[in-house]
């Protein structure tokens, strides 16, 4: 597979205490991979050191399959960044502090009206950026990150201090992004629900320790895991079900099954009429991916 | 590198820095036009009282602490809101950011020093001074004015980017220029202190046997010196400085 961002044991410290330790990121070309993590998890420190902004301390990073240490300017090229809080010059325009960043990476000048018309600045493009709404600093902050029609696209909480209607336009500007331009886009974030209406690839990261990485169908996987049973007597009923070989579990006077297929489901449920226990609900106990997501965190915690 | 200057270019002239750039010679204007004359003698050109008068106090306050000023103003806008993780993550080298400022800094000052000699130019005509304008010797002190400030120039950029605050780098630089009244007196320590040499270049009074007022030795161990150690270091500085 080629992979558009691949770090190798990827390691930063301050100090004594190791903010990332021992990531290694892979980010398959044309995804969108939500990097997810509790503030303070490491998220922009990785990100910084993506960008170059940073040195890691000890790992390797391959950004379109080149070394970012010794071609950092090539790659640099063809990515898109926004880091933090939006950076801008407060005392010029929109307009002005897209043209900084043109003059050096030199497109044409008809670029900055199509990036201000993408993310719906047009009408602000002449206004000073100080008096801006955060929302709107974050606007041209993605537009200054599709200024040279990037490849690789790195947003660091981009959503942050949008309004409802806003995150809702930015998500699907960013998802339409890879269908259109063929961009590979990274993007983090501390709510786990602003990733999974996003990303096709997620990482999650706490105390600087990558805990998953892997499609977002894997990590919705762990969020159904069992058919949850509600029935009258039901440690009879678990011991019914025990005895004819099926797996179940008692939590909380609920019977529990994991193998969820329906030929199973159907088969246990048989049997337990058949034994005469009354059957009040059969439903899926679905947890949300925040409870997954707490979790893997708090397993990472105590581990 | 040229996309960077006029990126930096860009981002300067749109703020307000056009009139920072004329308070040093329309201060020196000033001097020059109300200043009584001095008694120079029969024999002296005339157009080296008001020279005398202008360059002392535009060399040694004016000068230092409008390099200074420049120097903040060109960091300010990075430090204000995250300019500089904006600009390092586009594809620039930090070497060659920071050469640039530099480069750009230097630039504005040789364009004040021009705007000086106007002023100088325009006192001697509007007092009507009739004997020939000694070009030779201004312009030793305009552009000897400009290499004595380089120095200063690369200290100023390094505290400028050292130091989020727009006052810290600023306060640095009145502390070292004030003493330069005192100093310049001094012949002992005069030569050596590098914020008196814009003033010491600049003297028109100074020895004429080199190209510039001052001895090579002391333009290359002081002045060159000076600007190798500042530079270096803000240099290597910024190069370490985590964003």
């Amino acid at each position: 597979m080629e992979y558009i961002i691949q770090t190798n044991n990827l390691s930063k410290k301050f100090g004594k205490e190791l903010a990332v330790n021992g990531v290694d990121i892979q980010i398959p070309k044309g995804e969108i991979y939500g990097f997810l993590g509790p503030n303070g998890a490491g998220k922009s420190t990785t990100i910084r050191i993506l960008l170059g902004l940073m040195k890691p301390t000890f790992g390797n990073i391959a950004i379109f399959g080149k070394d970012l240490k010794s071609e950092r300017i090539n790659i640099l090229k063809k990515v898109g960044s926004l880091v933090e809080n939006p950076s801008y010059y407060p005392h010029l325009t929109a307009k002005e502090n897209l043209e900084a960043i043109r003059k050096i990476v030199g497109v044409p000048k008809t670029r900055i009206d199509e990036v201000l018309k993408t993310v719906r600045l047009q009408d602000a493009a002449n206004k000073k950026v100080k008096g801006f709404s955060l929302g709107m600093k974050q606007r041209l902050g993605i537009a200054s990150a599709l200024l040279n029609k990037p490849e690789l696209l790195i947003l660091d909480e981009p959503t942050n201090g949008l309004d409802p209607s806003g995150i809702i336009e930015i998500r699907e500007l960013i998802k339409s992004l890879p269908e259109k331009y063929g961009m590979t886009i990274l993007i983090s974030s501390h709510l786990l629900s602003e990733i999974d209406q996003i990303a096709t690839t997620v990482g999650i990261i706490t105390k600087g320790k990558m805990i998953f990485q892997d499609s977002i169908e894997e990590l919705r996987m762990f969020a159904q895991q069992h058919i949850k049973l509600k029935v009258s007597q039901h440690e009879r009923a678990w011991r019914a079900l025990l005895a004819n070989g099926m797996k179940a579990e008692l939590e909380d006077g609920h019977i529990l099954l994991s193998d969820q297929t329906d030929q199973h489901v159907a088969e246990a449920v048989q049997l337990l009429v058949q034994q005469g226990i009354s059957i009040y609900r059969v439903e899926e106990d679905k947890k949300s991916l925040e409870d997954i997501f707490l979790q893997m965190t708090k397993e990472e915690l105590a581990g | 590198m040229l996309a960077i200057l006029q990126s930096e270019w860009f981002k300067l002239r749109k703020s307000k820095i056009t009139l920072l750039l004329f308070v040093g010679p329309l201060i020196g204007l000033f001097i020059g036009l109300t200043g009584n004359s001095l008694n120079v003698g029969e024999q002296m050109n005339q157009w080296y009282a008001p020279l005398f008068m202008m360059n002392f106090t535009y060399a040694i306050l004016f000068l230092p602490l409008i390099t200074g000023v420049l120097a903040s103003v060109i960091c300010r806008y990075e430090h204000q809101e995250g300019g500089w993780k904006q600009l390092l993550a586009l594809p620039v080298t930090r070497g060659k950011v920071f050469l640039t400022k530099y480069l750009l800094l230097i630039l504005l000052v040789l364009f004040i020093q021009i705007l000086y000699l106007g002023a100088i130019y325009a006192v001697g005509t509007i007092k009507g001074f009739t004997d020939p304008f000694p070009l030779t010797i201004v312009w030793k002190s305009i552009i000897g004015g400009w290499v004595a400030t380089m120095p200063l120039v690369a200290l100023q950029l390094w505290l400028s980017i050292l130091f989020k605050s727009f006052a810290a780098p600023f306060a640095v630089n009145v502390i070292f220029t004030l003493p330069t009244i005192l100093v310049v007196n001094s012949e002992r320590f005069g030569p050596y202190y590098p914020w008196a040499q814009p003033f010491s270049m600049m003297y028109v009074g100074g020895s004429t046997d080199d190209v510039f007022f001052i001895p090579w030795d002391q333009l290359l161990t002081v002045v060159g010196g000076g600007f190798l150690v500042f530079f270096l270091c803000g240099y290597i500085y910024f190069q370490r400085k985590p964003i």
